[in-house]
């Protein structure tokens, strides 16, 4: 059975701007099964965002990237996309207008079941009662979980995360971690999320790869430390040691 | 100071200024300063009752061109801007004739407007047009410039089309510009409006600038003339705070969109 979901074969990306050209990232291979949480580890400019907005069809690229069986060429609702700010809903729709409004685009028109599946995504990020709200009335926390709702209502085969919670403080960080965490468990949906943050590559991936400071892959590992991850639990100190190492480096 | 103390302050120096110009009308006895009574009862004739002088007539006959005028100006400043957004070489001509544009007065293309077209309600609208689309394809451009790229690029993620990214996205997302920009185009026109009609009285396009016009040289009723005044102050109170504020009420602030 192939339950590979996403293929990345010698993915090369320069950004060409005026006169300098920048090779971010050179020949990357990576292939990531159905289910998998795969979180990305790496310095700050490594070329992490690239990477996911080359997935994600924002960029142009050399090599080649097949997503649920189709080459990228484009954005796509089978790779949803969670950006790091905050402010990516509309703030001119309601919350539940702008879960419903992917699904509208895509060809929903059904009120009764567009109102079902908003309902149902914001339970799932425990958000039910603020389907009126619009998006400046909520907290930073609250928008990062309508975007995730979002990706969820449109029953998106891929999530790309790109530090979705990075800019929030650690407890609601905390919160969202474990909520993210119990929907990957329900939903087995695949998700490839980008993070600096060692201890949450541990909590949330199934998976963990580190990037080096010149976009090589440096470490591809499987998760086995048995979740909930907590840092008492076993193998948790070695593990964060030894990823340290590597992004220290 | 608190918001009823301000109230009472206005109310209380618009008492004193009436006062004023009734104590003065009385005094002097001039034509230039009718008394409040005569100003007020004129008003009324004029509003319901004159067939000679009926203003009502008069300003529904601007207002009706300016909604024109507004219209066209408006779907034509869209137009462009898209255009502006979507090519390179037409943004960097249009840029250019939006400046040029933009300094020139509407009045002072009346004289050109007047061999060319001649003394009609076209000339008129030409002129509203004119105020209208070089401020608000400013305001649009500016708007569409500053979507953050981020809800295009959601937009794109979600499956958007290029006319799906303006609507859904580029047009509400620069609402607030986009309101401004009607703002902008619609004092220009009001204003245009009045000053043409007065200054070149366009015959067939009698307004209620030709109105204070005839009023003046015509019927020789000066109190009217201070009746299309309060007119004039009242139909800009009603837009600005009935029309304009309300609409930003249930968009922009209703979204938090204000800056
Ligand atoms: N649009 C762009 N044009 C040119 N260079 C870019 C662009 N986007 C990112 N870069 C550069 O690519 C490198 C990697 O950026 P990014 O992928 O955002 O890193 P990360 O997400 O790992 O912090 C950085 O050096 C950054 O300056
Ligand atoms: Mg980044």
């Amino acid at each position: 059975m192939n339950k590979e979901i996403l293929k990345i074969e010698n993915l090369t990306k320069t950004y060409h701007s005026q006169n300098v050209s920048a090779t971010i990232l050179k020949n990357i291979n990576l292939t990531i099964e159905k289910g998998e949480f795969v979180c990305i580890l790496g310095p700050s400019g490594c070329g992490k965002s690239t990477l996911i907005r080359c997935v994600a069809g924002f960029e142009d690229f050399e090599g080649k990237i097949t997503a649920c069986g189709k080459e990228v060429k484009k954005p796509g609702t089978d790779r949803m996309m969670v950006f790091q700010d905050f402010n990516q809903l509309y703030p001119w729709k309601t919350v539940e207008k702008n879960i419903q409004y992917p699904l509208k685009v895509q060809g929903m028109k059904d009120k009764k079941m567009l109102k079902e599946i908003s309902d149902d995504a914001l339970r799932k990020v425990d958000l039910d009662g603020k389907q009126k709200n619009y998006p400046h009335e909520l907290s930073g926390g609250m928008k990062q979980r309508v975007a995730i709702a979002k990706a969820l209502a449109l029953k998106s085969d891929i999530i790309l995360m790109d530090e979705p919670f990075a800019a929030l403080d650690a407890m609601t960080r905390n919160k969202l971690q474990a909520e993210l965490h119990l929907i990957h468990e329900q939903s087995g949906v695949t998700v490839i999320f980008i993070t600096h943050n060692i201890q949450e590559a541990l909590v949330l991936g199934t998976r963990v790869l580190v990037m080096d400071k010149k976009g090589n892959i440096i470490i591809d590992e499987q998760n086995r430390i048995p979740k909930p991850v907590t840092p008492a639990s076993e193998g948790y100190g070695e593990t964060w040691n030894r990823l340290h190492d590597a992004l220290g480096q | 100071m608190k918001k009823y103390q301000k109230l009472i302050i206005k109310v209380l120096f618009i008492v004193a200024v009436l006062v004023l110009w009734e104590l003065y009308a009385v005094h002097r006895d001039i034509m230039a300063v009718p008394r409040l009574g005569v100003i007020l009862k004129t008003l009324y004739e004029d509003m319901f009752i004159s067939d000679v002088r009926p203003i009502l007539q008069y300003l529904g006959k601007s207002l009706l061109l300016i909604a024109e005028g507004l219209g066209i100006g408006m779907a034509l400043a869209f137009a462009f801007s898209g255009l502006s957004v979507a090519s390179e070489i037409f943004n960097t001509v249009y840029n250019l004739i939006v400046s040029i544009c933009d300094l020139l007065p509407a009045v002072a293309l009346m004289p050109i407007l007047m061999i060319t077209i001649g003394a009609t309600d076209t000339t008129i609208i030409v002129l509203v047009v004119h105020s209208v689309v070089w401020p608000m394809s400013r305001s649009i451009i500016d708007g569409f410039k500053s979507v953050p790229k981020m809800h295009v690029e959601s937009g794109r993620n979600i499956g958007l089309s290029r006319t799906g990214l303006i609507f859904g996205i580029y047009i509400p997302s620069s609402f607030s510009s986009i309101i401004s920009g009607v703002r902008v185009g619609w004092a220009r026109a009001w204003r245009g409006l009045i000053s043409a009609e007065m200054i070149f009285g366009v015959a067939s396009s009698a307004g209620i600038g030709t109105y204070i016009n005839n009023a003046r040289t015509l019927w020789l009723s000066f109190p009217s003339v201070y009746a299309a005044l309060i007119l004039i102050i009242l139909v800009g109170v009603i837009v600005e705070y009935g029309i304009f504020a309300n609409i930003e009420k249930h968009t922009v602030r209703k979204w938090g969109m204000v800056r």
